[in-house]
């Protein structure tokens, strides 16, 4: 079988969160990056899936030259091929834009399974894997917490609200968008990552994928206008002090509240 | 926007009141356009539900009823949605940012090549078009979104607006929607409610929880849980933590776990991401601690420490069992 894990690379979730000049969006120059954190799930559910038996695992991610480094350490925790979508004409595409180019790489990879997070740390939009099923033409589910295969089903238990979950019978090919938490990530071993330098890494540009014109900043509908610090409320009052006069003040706050 | 389309979904036997707040922002945008609301109810046997709905503000309500609506399908609904949204003409299409919405919303905006925006907290019209607002970062920061579409399919934040009031005259129209129960390639199966957890934090006075700046899970046991006995309090986690394995579910405080209400609740070492705040904010008094003045926990509690938790901690814990004797 094969399986095609779409990774999004994302601010580290320290990194400063310094707004740049327009206005736009963050300071992304000189920061840390990471693999998003619901991406490495989706990940490691895929090289479990292959551990247990025969499996392709195709990685495919879209961004500048700094995203390379994701797919390697992917490569590195056990995915066998990455696929490297990069393009200045990308730059400004709606998760619509974003759908369409991944769909473009699963329409030439035809995987049984599509691997996804539920959502990126930085946008948190939710919309892609949502969107490459419909454009792929496969049934999807999202926040997955529990995936079962049995001939030709996925068993999903997805989360919803307070604590229940829903289970729901996909028929493959399909696309699964899994929430944090569903398995504990591996980390790449000092093997992987040797073996990695020899595994291949495409890179595809849009007129590769037969999408020029259609993706980036001109074919988006919607557009981030500016990002703000949100408005502060009745904020807390903040202690100043060396550690024993906060822990004082604590305390008095504690025996105020009748706790002690 | 002439028409808005509200998708209304239906929650134990009843219209859920998000789709209330949904309609309250539909009668918004339509006041200010000049616009007209209209609503989906889809769902098995809804037409009581739709006629509710439609003099509450739901306006003129299309009916979709098939057996594959009873429970929450994304061909089955996103089949009725676009349905909907050719027999009103719609150019905004509203639909709740829950568990079906948030897997819905995106699919039908797809196939409608529509303009797509999830989570809005605010809806506001500008030169006769919508702009979004909604959190980015895990609440860090805010966005502001324009679209420039034909159609946007926009998903909105339950809670984010009072529900509408008063009624309005309403109509009923019943839509044809073909949908083929043996041709859907997903199937709804079971809804298993949550396992009873060996730990109950809701009755407890005193909540010490602990988040990703925890570090790891050894910490928990020297520096939270000290703090958590000294006080006779009970511990707590974010959803990173249990996420990493450090702590078991039972702990997690947050949309996902448990809701609680406590005396007191000391969040160390938690950013403040909206699932683990709608868990916690309505605690009679909340103290944070975390080494980053910007993280959103500081925004709903009313004492603050700006310090790194393994400093502040221990003495804390330390004061309280000297106070105790």
């Amino acid at each position: 079988m094969k399986i095609m894990v779409c990774l999004k690379q994302v601010p580290h979730q320290d990194a400063r969160l310094d707004i740049k000049g327009d206005g736009t969006w963050i300071q992304e120059d000189n920061i840390k990056f990471e693999i998003n954190s619901y991406d490495t799930y989706a990940l490691e559910e895929a090289l479990r899936i292959k551990d247990a038996g025969e499996a392709e695992v195709v990685v495919v991610s879209i961004g500048p030259d700094r995203v390379s480094q994701a797919l390697r350490t992917a490569l590195g925790m056990g995915a066998d091929r990455a696929v490297h979508i990069k393009d200045d004409e990308i730059e400004g595409s709606d998760a619509l834009g974003i759908a369409k180019l991944l769909a473009a790489v699963a329409k030439d990879e035809g995987p049984d399974l599509i691997l996804s997070g539920l959502m990126s740390d930085d946008g948190n939009f939710s919309a892609v894997p949502q969107m490459l099923a419909e454009l792929v033409g496969v049934p999807h589910t999202t926040a997955v917490v529990k995936a079962e295969r049995s001939n030709g089903t996925m068993r999903c238990d997805r989360e919803i609200e307070g604590g229940a979950r829903e289970v729901v019978d996909l028929q493959t090919p399909c696309l699964v968008a899994v929430q944090t938490g569903i398995n504990q990530v591996r980390y790449a071993s000092l093997k992987g990552i040797m073996a990695a330098k020899k595994k291949p890494c495409d890179v595809k540009s849009v007129g590769d994928l037969g999408l020029t014109g259609q993706v980036g900043a001109g074919a988006a509908k919607v557009t981030v206008e500016k990002i703000s610090q949100p408005p502060k409320g009745d904020r807390a009052e903040i202690l100043e002090g060396s550690t024993d006069e906060v822990a004082a003040s604590l305390l008095t706050k504690i025996k105020e509240l009748g706790l002690l | 926007m002439s028409t808005v389309l509200i998708v209304a979904e239906i929650q134990n036997g009843a219209i859920r009141e998000s789709s209330y707040e949904l309609a309250a922002f539909a009668h918004k945008v339509a006041g200010e356009t000049g616009g007209s609301v209209k609503s989906l109810v889809a769902g098995q046997g809804v037409d009581g539900l739709a006629e509710e709905f439609s003099k509450k503000g739901g306006g003129e309500v299309y009916t979709a009823d098939h057996e594959t609506l009873a429970s929450y399908n994304a061909e089955a609904l996103g089949a009725a949605i676009r349905a909907a949204v050719d027999a009103s003409g719609a150019d905004l299409i509203l639909i709740s940012n829950t568990p079906s919405g948030w897997d819905v919303a995106p699919r039908v905006a797809a196939a409608l090549d529509a303009g797509f925006v999830s989570d809005c907290f605010a809806i506001d019209i500008d030169a006769g078009k919508p702009v979004f607002r909604r959190r980015v970062f895990n609440g860090k920061l805010d966005a502001t979104i324009s679209a420039d579409a034909e159609r946007i399919v926009a998903t909105v934040q339950p809670g984010a607006t009072a529900a509408h009031e008063g009624g309005g005259d309403g109509s009923l129209t019943k839509l044809d929607v073909a949908i083929d129960a043996g041709a859907l390639r997903s199937t709804f199966v079971e809804i298993k409610q949550s396992d009873a957890t060996g730990v109950d934090l809701t009755k407890a006075d005193v909540i010490i929880s602990g988040g990703r700046g925890v570090g790891d899970p050894e910490k928990f046991s020297e520096v939270i849980q000290p703090l958590a006995d000294a006080l006779g309090g009970a511990m707590g986690a974010s959803r990173p933590v249990v996420d990493a394995g450090w702590l078991p579910h039972e702990y997690q405080i947050g949309s996902s776990g448990q809701v609680v209400q406590p005396k007191l609740y000391i969040a160390c070492g938690i950013s403040g991401a909206i699932q683990h705040l709608v868990g916690m904010k309505t605690s009679n008094f909340i103290i944070a601690i975390n080494k980053d003045p910007d993280a959103p926990i500081f925004e709903v509690a009313d004492l603050g420490v700006v310090a790194d938790l393994f400093e502040i901690v221990p003495a804390l814990t330390q004061a309280v069992q000297k106070a105790k004797g």
